[in-house]
């Protein structure tokens, strides 16, 4: 434990500069690449690994993670099982569901029973079809 | 025990067990700031998954550039902060307060942009629920956007302006000279807050601008 820490005194204020240096880089090339549509869903995927990437490097380094995990990787580690427990579980509910049992979407309106929607914009005539 | 005006409280055996604890206790915090975010970005999930045509749509009203541009302020200011407590390791007090100066700065320039953005939508009527009054693009879940789009921005801003209080009240102590040396935990403590707010940003800016 106290070898890492010592490590952590020696290095300079360069090794912040390169990671804010690769964190712009990164930045430039997700604005890049979100121009470019890519086909089947691919675009959010890309974007989300350079996110990853750019969020590893701000913990690893700007937040000290390298040098001194200890019981705080524990903490951040199961943090993210939880984020992903409730991002998971919700998405797979509403993805498997009966559509119609999902707020209306283009698709479904039209199946939909008349009545009060918040999600349809107030401007939009649609109700009067009913 | 510790001596008379040690930064040591008297219920930890040195200054290395107080900082191990204090940084335990900050990711703590930190973990419950990220579960409260993932409420959001779980609730983005859902709505872009159900309207994904709405969202790419009300996605291109937002300008990615003012996006871009406060993406870099923010990791800018992420490595002032870090710097700030490099400098301050090295008892350079008054150039770590500086740096957090900088940074204090640099989240003025993001609430401005921001404040710009927030403008440009309320005149336009890109606003959530029955707000929404946005000629060019009336499809259901459109109004979800901005629903999610402000609730998340919202919060975000909400956690710049708390971290710029915490930035100056920690920038006074440096240039005081209260903190250095191996006494730097409070500018440690105090920069993992912003680096989160970074961190947000990070995932925001691709999910809310880039779609």
């Amino acid at each position: 434990m106290s070898a890492p820490e010592h490590a952590s005194h020696k290095h300079g204020p360069g090794r912040y500069v390169a990671v804010w240096a690769a964190l712009l880089v990164f930045t430039a090339l997700t604005v890049g690449l979100g121009r470019i549509h890519l086909a089947g869903g691919w675009s959010i995927v890309i974007a989300m690994v350079i996110a990853t990437v750019k969020a590893s490097l701000v913990v690893l380094f700007f937040m000290h993670m390298k040098e001194h995990g200890g019981a705080s990787r524990l903490v951040l580690a199961t943090t993210l099982v939880f984020v992903a427990l409730l991002m998971g579980l919700v998405l797979l509910d509403n993805a498997t569901r009966f559509p119609l049992a999902n707020p209306p979407t283009e698709a479904t309106l039209p199946l939909m029973p008349p009545g009060p929607d918040a999600t349809l914009p107030a401007a939009v005539p649609a109700r009067a079809a009913h | 025990m510790s001596a008379p005006g040690s930064h040591v409280a008297h219920h930890f055996p040195d200054l290395e067990t107080q900082a191990h604890a204090a940084r335990l206790g900050m990711w703590l915090f930190l973990a419950t700031e990220v579960l409260l975010f993932a409420g959001l970005f779980t609730a983005y999930a859902l709505y872009r998954m159900l309207y994904p045509s709405a969202f790419a749509g009300a996605s291109k009203l937002i300008e990615t550039s003012m996006g871009a541009l406060n993406t870099v302020v923010l990791i800018t200011s992420s490595l002032t902060v870090a710097l700030a407590f490099h400098y301050s390791k090295e008892s350079r007090s008054k150039l770590a307060a500086a740096l957090l100066l900088v940074t204090l700065a640099l989240g003025g320039v993001f609430l401005v942009v921001k404040y710009l953005e927030y403008s440009h939508h309320f005149h336009d009527g890109h606003l959530p629920g029955r707000f929404y009054s946005y000629a060019a693009l009336q499809v259901p879940g459109a109004s979800m956007f901005w629903t999610v789009y402000f609730l998340m921005t919202g919060l975000h801003g909400i956690h710049v302006v708390i971290g710029m209080g915490v930035l100056a009240w920690l920038a006074v102590g440096a240039w005081r000279g209260s903190y250095g040396g191996a006494y730097s935990t409070p500018l440690e403590v105090g920069g993992l807050y912003w680096h989160l707010v970074d961190l947000v940003w990070i995932f925001l800016f691709p999910l809310l601008y880039l779609i």
